[in-house]
């Protein structure tokens, strides 16, 4: 099983203002939805938040912290990355994935030869694009997230069985 | 100022004739093109080119709702990884 138990949803930038709102930063799909996923966690669920988003602000949102009430309490939770759950996030229909469990993966040809692990999931305006670490090479390689590319995905055995086109590995296997 | 119709739209003739050459093939390939400012064809549709930014091929497959746009459109030429959190990828 490689779906990581807590993905970062959010970060608290630092005060704002001087009666105990902070500066948060948003990094969901919908930036409104961080507030959806509390009571947030820090990265070792040593402390936990519930935050309500105020109002709109450059950068990211006024917010309030439960427990906080003053600019230097505020102040002291600078940097501080919030987490939440994975089984927080509702279910996808079929062929849709969230990219933290994506994430990971090692990904297998369709003879059983490892091509990678993936190390992020793009999308540029067509498809998604999986980009791969091929292993043992510095460059990483963008593999079409479609049907004809990428046949299964196994999340329960953490591994992707893709069928690239034909020249996608050229650039990683010629001398760099 | 747009350019004008009776031209017709832009497209470099290499692409085209890669194009034509990988639809005659059949094959399970990534056209590689370089020319970012070539409009994107009708006949294009269906097939995966791999448009250049710069520093590597990106995969692009071309979908009908793409047409009339440019290659580099779609090919960004800046790197940006932001935070995985909620956000979700279709395989089509």
């Amino acid at each position: 099983m490689t779906m990581t138990d807590t993905i970062c949803v959010g970060a608290i930038a630092g005060a704002f203002g001087v009666h105990g709102e902070v500066r948060l930063k948003s990094f969901t799909a919908d930036p409104y939805a961080v507030g959806d996923y509390a009571p947030l966690t820090t990265e070792d669920g040593s402390r936990s938040f519930e935050i309500q988003i105020l109002r709109e602000i450059k950068n990211g949102f006024a917010a309030e912290v439960s427990g906080v009430t003053t600019k230097e309490q505020a102040d002291a939770l600078r940097g501080i990355r919030l987490f939440a759950p994975r089984d927080r996030l509702p279910n996808l229909p079929d062929d849709e994935y969230y990219h933290a469990d994506l994430i990971g993966l090692s990904v297998f040809d369709t003879g059983g030869a490892p091509l990678g692990k993936v190390h992020a999931v793009h999308n540029h305006g067509a498809t998604d694009l999986l980009e791969l670490q091929v292993p043992g090479v510095s460059r990483t390689v963008l593999l079409p997230f479609t049907m004809a590319a990428v046949p299964t995905v196994d999340l329960t055995a953490g591994r992707i069985v893709a069928d690239p086109p034909e020249g996608l590995f050229d650039e990683v296997q010629a001398p760099d | 100022m747009s350019r004008s119709v009776w031209k017709g739209p832009f497209v470099d003739s290499y692409v085209l004739k890669k194009a034509e050459k990988s639809r005659e093939s059949g094959k399970n390939e990534v056209i590689k093109i370089w020319s970012r400012r070539s409009t994107i064809l009708p006949q294009f549709v269906g097939l995966t080119f791999g448009v250049y930014n710069g520093h590597k091929h990106i995969p692009v497959n071309v979908s009908e709702d793409m047409i009339g746009q440019k290659f580099g459109e779609y090919a960004p030429t800046r790197t940006y990884y932001g935070h995985a959190a909620d956000k979700k990828a279709k395989r089509k």
